[in-house]
Formats: C-alpha cells, structure tokens, sequence
C-alpha cells in the first residue's frame, strides 16, 4: 500500500508491501531511514529548520521543523525495533530559487540544521541528493529499501 | 502562421473567465465600491449565487443556520470571504485541467494558485500594505498565461529544459528565448483581452519581477513573494522546479525578515488540510 507523507509529516511502516512516498519537496527535506535486518522503513517531511520561531506549533506537530522532527523518526523506529547501528540514512530536497541566499536560502538551512543534529548524535548521511533549483519526488520501498527519486525535468530513477 | 499569431489565436479562442470576476475586480479597484455594491453584483447573478449559498451552507463553514441570501452571507461571514469564494469558484474551471508541458498534473495549478492567494493575503496583513482583494485576485491568476503556453511549452520542452539545466537561465528566460514569449507576458495578454483592470495586468505580466523598473511596485511584490514561498513549500511545482530567479532587494523592500518567512510557512503548512478542504467545496 502507498503511504503517503504531507508537507510536515511523518510515516513509519514495517508492512513489506507497503511503500512510503512524499511529493514534490522543493527547499523542505525528505529524511529517509532504513533498517534491512528488521526491515523498517522510515521518511520525515520536514520545513523548516528550528522550533523555536514558534514552540507550540512545534508541540502540535513536531514534524514541522528538523530539532523537533528528526529525534521523533528515529525514536518512533526504535519502538518498531529498527536498531541505529543498523540504519541506511538517506538525505533529499533542500533546493533553492536561483540567487537564494543566506538566511533567505530556507533550503540550505534545513540542510545544515540535519547535518548539526547528527554531528552532535553520531549519524551519517548514505546517501543524498540536495540543493539546486529542482524539486524531488521520493519513493521508499520497504521489503527492498529501495528509494526512487523523481526530480523535475527529468525520469524517475533509483537512487 | 507564426508563434505569436498562434498565440493570439488561442488566446481569442480561450473560454473566459466568467464576467462576474471582471465587475468584482472592477469594483475592488473602486475607493468608491462599498461592501453592498460588492453584494449586489453577486446577487444580480443567480448561478453564482446559488453556487455561493450551497458553499456557505457546506460543513466546511459549519454554520448554526443556513444562509439564503448574498445580504445574510455577507453579514455573517464577512464580505472578504464572500469574495473569496465567488472568485475561487469562477477560477477554478480556467485553472484545473492538466498542463502536459509544465508537467502539472489534474488539479495541481490550482492548488498553487489557490495556496498563492491565501499566501498573499497573509503577506498583506503581515506588513500591512496593498489591497488585500486585488492581490488575492491577482495570486490567483497570475499563472493564466501557462494554460495556453503550456502546448508550446510541451513542444519544446528539451530545448527549455537544456537552456535551464546547463545554461543557467531561469525557466521563464528560457520560454521567453525559445517560444519568444513568457507565461506573464502572455498572461497579461489573456488579462487584457478579458478586460482587466491596468493594475491587474500589470501584476500579471511582472509577477516574476524580472523588470528591474516594478521591485518597488508592493502588489506585485507581495504575489511575487508569495509564489517563492509556493515553490519552496513544493506547492504546485511541475517540471519547471523552483528554477526562477529569487530578488533579496524585492523582500528587504517590503520590510519581511526571514523569520517572518519562516512563520508564514508555518502557519500556512498548518493550514493546508484546510485548503484541501476548500478546493473541494468551492
């Protein structure tokens, strides 16, 4: 079954035939996780970069921003017995208009707010397709934990 | 026949967007239109107005008691809104269908000219500037010129795409370079042959502001702003990507930081269940 993630939204399945997708991210990022022993897969939505321009939407929905959405995917995998050490991370979206930048350039901030967080928590990127003025379509199969991206102007391919 | 004479063609040949738009956005324009001379165009148009009052009475507004007149709408959920939803009723047939070349699907335009308005007008309350109603109209149409460009897009989309991809022009650079013309340019042309108020084809044909001359115009602006804010919450995005070119001085000018960005991003991600919603209704 297909599962869809909205903007700001998260989706955890361990259901081989399912496949988790988000459509069309444009500076917001698509963090996809995997376990392939325990066969759980995992794919976050986030926006923006940090809670604290506004702590009770962050409450309400904690997928919103990346402080707050990321520890909440890994801890929810954890409860479905999907182990760290086990973890295939894969990163994606955080595009840009032309000429953004700076604090304007939202893409790039959700970027380096992921990249701070697993720093400071030992995580490492396997794989990711980010940046540039394009916008991306993922697909995450669970009994494989094959992803497919589809970014604009061009087929879908498997990443 | 050459590209633009097709184009005109098409153009003359477009079904219109129904009349009543063009007299409310008259009316808007008008210091001198008042809340009851905005009712009584509506009221003067029955399907319009039966399409309203099944809207108002819809469980998306969830009154107490039903409404049965333009007068009792009005009052109860506030002209503003009325005039939303007439315009969002009578766009939605121009805007919806599927646009092959820009690589839209069924419905997806329309989602972004509808998240466009609603974004715009949450601009306009932020730094208190513009007609809230003009620009809600103008966000909303602004993307007209794409349904008839979207064939000639389609024909030459390698050629748009290559220029974007590895030349680094913007996709609007690249129509106006290969098919001679851009979605805004052929916009306003739609807008003025349907009679729009000069200001209305004006934010039309510049909402990209690649006219150096219309930064400090801040109608445009605030649409401009709000399609940047669409492209990087990938509302309503097709093939040509977030690749449009992002002006700094545009916002510094309407005194927006980039928290507030980050704010009306929020609140706006917060509400698109509810645009769903209202895309359904009306």
């Amino acid at each position: 079954m297909k599962q869809i993630v909205g903007v700001a939204d998260m989706k955890i399945s361990n259901n081989l035939g399912d496949s988790i997708l988000t459509y069309s991210l444009g500076s917001c990022i698509g963090l996809v996780i995997y376990d392939p022993v325990a066969k759980i897969g995992g794919l976050l939505h986030y926006i923006l970069p940090e809670s604290k321009i506004d702590k009770t939407k962050a409450r309400n929905n904690p997928f919103m921003f990346a402080d707050t959405g990321i520890p909440k995917l890994f801890e929810t995998a954890y409860q479905f017995d999907a182990k760290k050490n086990r973890m295939e991370i894969s990163v994606f979206g955080g595009a840009q208009i032309l000429g953004q930048q700076g604090f304007f350039n939202i893409g790039q901030q959700n970027y380096m707010a992921l990249k701070k967080i697993f720093l400071e928590n030992q995580l490492i990127i396997n794989k990711e397709n980010i940046g540039g003025e394009i916008s991306r379509t993922i697909r995450l199969e669970i009994k494989t934990g094959d992803i497919f991206i589809k970014t604009s102007g061009t087929k879908e391919v498997k990443v | 026949m050459t590209t633009i004479q097709k184009l005109v063609k098409e153009i003359k040949d477009l079904k219109p967007i129904p009349a009543i738009v063009n007299q409310i956005v008259a009316a808007i324009d008008d210091p001198n239109c008042s809340a009851e001379d905005i009712a009584n165009i509506i009221k003067f148009d029955p399907s319009v107005t039966t399409n309203l009052l099944k809207t108002c009475n819809s469980a998306y507004f969830g009154l107490a008691n039903p409404v049965d007149s333009v007068k009792d709408a009005v009052s109860i959920l506030g002209i503003d809104q009325i005039i939303e939803l007439v315009l969002l009723k009578s766009g939605a047939k121009a805007l919806s269908k599927k646009q092959k070349g820009y690589g839209l699907h069924e419905g997806i335009m329309w989602k972004h000219a509808v998240s466009s308005a609603l974004i715009a007008k949450k601009i306009c309350k932020k730094v208190n500037l513009g007609n809230e109603n003009r620009i809600f109209t103008a966000a909303l149409l602004k993307d007209i010129g794409k349904t008839v460009l979207d064939q000639f897009v389609s024909g030459s989309f390698e050629k748009i795409i290559n220029l974007v991809h590895k030349d680094g022009y913007s996709f609007r650079e690249a129509e106006k370079k290969i098919i001679g013309i851009d979605h805004g340019e052929l916009g306003a042309m739609i807008a003025t042959e349907w009679n729009f108020s000069t200001k209305m084809i004006n934010i039309i044909r510049h909402h990209h502001l690649n006219d150096e001359s219309q930064r400090k115009n801040n109608d445009i602006a605030i649409v401009y702003l709000a399609d940047c804010i669409c492209m990087m919450m990938g509302i309503g995005i097709g093939e040509d990507g977030l690749a449009y070119r992002f002006h700094t001085d545009v916002i510094s000018h309407l005194n927006i930081t980039h928290e507030d960005i980050a704010l009306i991003i929020a609140d706006f991600s917060q509400d698109m269940q509810k645009v769903e919603k209202l895309i359904n209704v009306a």
